[in-house]
């Protein structure tokens, strides 16, 4: 379980977020919405150990971020909304090159079929001849490698076709109801958060977001 | 170590032909430019003839002489062949040693020993039969001593007799072992210098240095690939800081580096004669280190790599003019010698290990190591 306890975050004078606390379970698929600037994007670097609280705890399952951090990274599988992977390489060499440098040792076999489960078949093909849709995946596909408990997605979709969405979707839908993964999902596609997650997290006072996510049923919180 | 061999070799894989240019380009390149000099060199000789009239030592020692003389090139030919390449101006000019030749030095005579030729285009003619009449000179100034100490020991003790031939050969091998005639200029105020023998080596591993620096700046415009590749927030959940990725990829390029290093070293010593020592092996170590800690740091200040090229063949294009590897420089340091110390290159073509230099920057990438990374929060 992650459990986020009073979280706030300030940048000199500039308070981001104030207060914030919620806890996920595993299995769970949880959407972060807000408008720009909202602070979205500093919850997750900070959920990901990228950005220090100013003050606030997290623990995952009884483990606090701040005493343990190297073993909580392990456990973090966090999906940059800027696609990090190497352009050159094939997709089979970008898989075995981030594989070498994780925690865990995959066999090719396994990391094939990482890909294969997210519908990205052209295991052989440079990533600069690959479409919008496919390094996306392939970008989700590096950070499950070393088969993280908490997955981080920061605008995962952002600029793909339909069907790759479908695809990214499913998978995550998989990983949480089979794998019981914590999944936390930033997105502006409201179709696509409703869709998705089973809880939202709504931060910021911008009435917009809550009315349309009202209007879904799902299970809101606000900030 | 492993995971970093591997990853790095998927790199490599993608870019085997630019690193093994630049990995060669430093032997290749010196060891090009030293043959392209001696060829040069070599063309630029001056053509002349000589016409052996008599088969005598006297006559053959005074080709052997001349043959000896790093700018001329000597062919050897009959007085009609040397004519005619004369008149077609392949010669610069021809000289003749005259039938009789080392009896006429040993009678004293010093009169029509060698007949020059030369044509309306000759411009070596007076420098070069100065030099044959200064050899000529030396062969006659050994007969008169050689005259001088059969008629001494005449007179001292009759019974001891020298022949002229022996008294020669002593005379020839006493020049060969002993230098008899060394000078050295200098104001008199200043310490006397004499650099010969070390500028052979400068030349060699100063050119081979300079290649090698330039050839290790480019090759780590892979530092500037990198970091601005937008892979930078991965490392923070995998088993490398970047920090520590980076230093152990600099450690494996610097290992790369070495073995080629050393094959230069072989290769100078099989191609050029140059020596290969210990203190020679551990210079180039304490090269190698500079040189790459230097280029890691340099490229770690930039973001666009084309500045970063440009930079580099500036800043090489400055050790070459300034550290002496290749133009001369002891005017300056004998003027400033703490120019010595900024010299990179110094503590290398001195074949020291420790250099000002490499102590800065290992000091400089140990703070920027501990100093820790942004991700770390």
């Amino acid at each position: 379980m992650l459990n986020v306890q009073s979280i706030t975050k300030s940048y000199g004078k500039k308070q981001i977020l104030d207060g914030i606390s919620f806890s996920i379970q595993e299995g769970e698929i949880v959407g972060l919405v807000g408008e720009n600037g909202a602070g979205k994007s500093t919850l997750l670097q900070i959920l990901a150990t990228l950005a220090k609280p100013t003050k606030g705890k997290i623990f995952l399952n009884d483990q606090a971020y701040d005493e343990h951090k190297k073993n909580i990274r392990k456990q973090i599988g966090f999906v940059p909304q800027d696609i990090a992977i190497w352009e050159e390489f094939t997709v089979e060499e970008n898989m075995a090159f981030f594989e070498k440098l994780s925690w865990v040792n995959k066999s090719k076999q396994q990391l094939k079929q990482l890909c294969i489960d997210m519908s990205l078949d052209k295991w052989k093909e440079p990533v600069h001849t690959l479409s919008g849709g496919m390094k996306r995946k392939l970008n989700l596909a590096i950070s499950l490698i070393h088969d993280p408990k908490i997955i981080l997605l920061d605008e995962p979709t952002v600029g793909i076709d339909l069907k790759s969405k479908k695809e990214i979707a499913n998978h995550l839908k998989t990983l949480a109801t089979e794998q019981n993964k914590i999944i936390i999902y930033i997105s502006h596609d409201m179709d696509e958060i409703i869709s998705l997650c089973n809880r939202i997290l709504c931060i910021g006072d911008d009435p917009f977001y809550q009315n349309i996510l009202e209007s879904s049923g799902k299970h809101i919180v606000t900030f | 170590m492993k995971p970093i061999i591997q990853t790095r070799l998927i790199h490599w894989k993608k870019q085997w032909p630019s690193l093994i240019f630049w990995l060669v380009l430093p032997l290749i390149a010196t060891l090009f430019i030293i043959n392209m000099t001696s060829i040069v060199q070599e063309d630029s000789k001056i053509p002349i003839g000589i016409v052996m009239e008599e088969n005598t030592p006297m006559a053959n020692n005074l080709l052997k002489s001349i043959k000896a003389s790093p700018l001329i090139r000597v062919y050897d030919l009959s007085e009609s062949e040397a004519k005619q390449l004369i008149e077609s101006h392949e010669l610069d000019s021809a000289f003749v040693i005259e039938s009789g030749y080392q009896q006429q030095i040993k009678d004293g005579n010093r009169n029509r020993l060698i007949t020059g030729y030369q044509s309306d285009l000759s411009f070596a003619y007076t420098p070069v039969s100065e030099m044959i009449i200064s050899y000529v000179q030396q062969d006659t100034g050994k007969a008169k001593a050689a005259h001088t100490i059969m008629n001494v020991a005449e007179n001292i003790d009759p019974d001891t007799r020298y022949s002229f031939d022996e008294i020669i050969n002593k005379i020839q091998e006493v020049q060969s072992q002993e230098n008899l005639i060394r000078t050295n200029f200098s104001f008199s105020n200043m310490v006397e210098n004499d650099h010969k023998e070390e500028l052979t080596v400068w030349n060699i591993w100063g050119l081979w240095a300079i290649f090698s620096i330039l050839s290790t700046l480019l090759l780590s415009d892979w530092i500037i690939k990198e970091k601005y590749s937008g892979i930078l927030p991965r490392f923070a959940f995998i088993r490398f800081s970047f920090k520590s990725y980076l230093i152990q990829n600099v450690f494996l390029y610097s290992s790369i580096l070495f073995i080629f290093d050393s094959l230069a070293a072989l290769g100078f010593h099989y191609f050029l004669n140059e020596p290969v020592s210990l203190k020679l092996v551990g210079a180039i170590i304490a090269f190698r280190i500079t040189c790459s800690a230097g280029a890691f740091l340099l490229a770690l200040l930039f973001k666009h790599i084309y500045l970063f090229y440009n930079v580099s063949f500036t800043l090489v294009l400055w050790i070459t003019i300034t550290s002496g590897a290749i133009f001369p420089i002891e005017r300056l340091t004998d003027r400033f010698p703490w120019l010595t110390y900024l010299n990179p290159l110094h503590p290398f073509l001195n074949q020291e290990f420790w250099g000002l230099w490499m102590i800065i920057f290992i000091v400089i990438i140990g703070i920027w190591f501990a100093k820790g990374e942004k991700l770390n929060a």
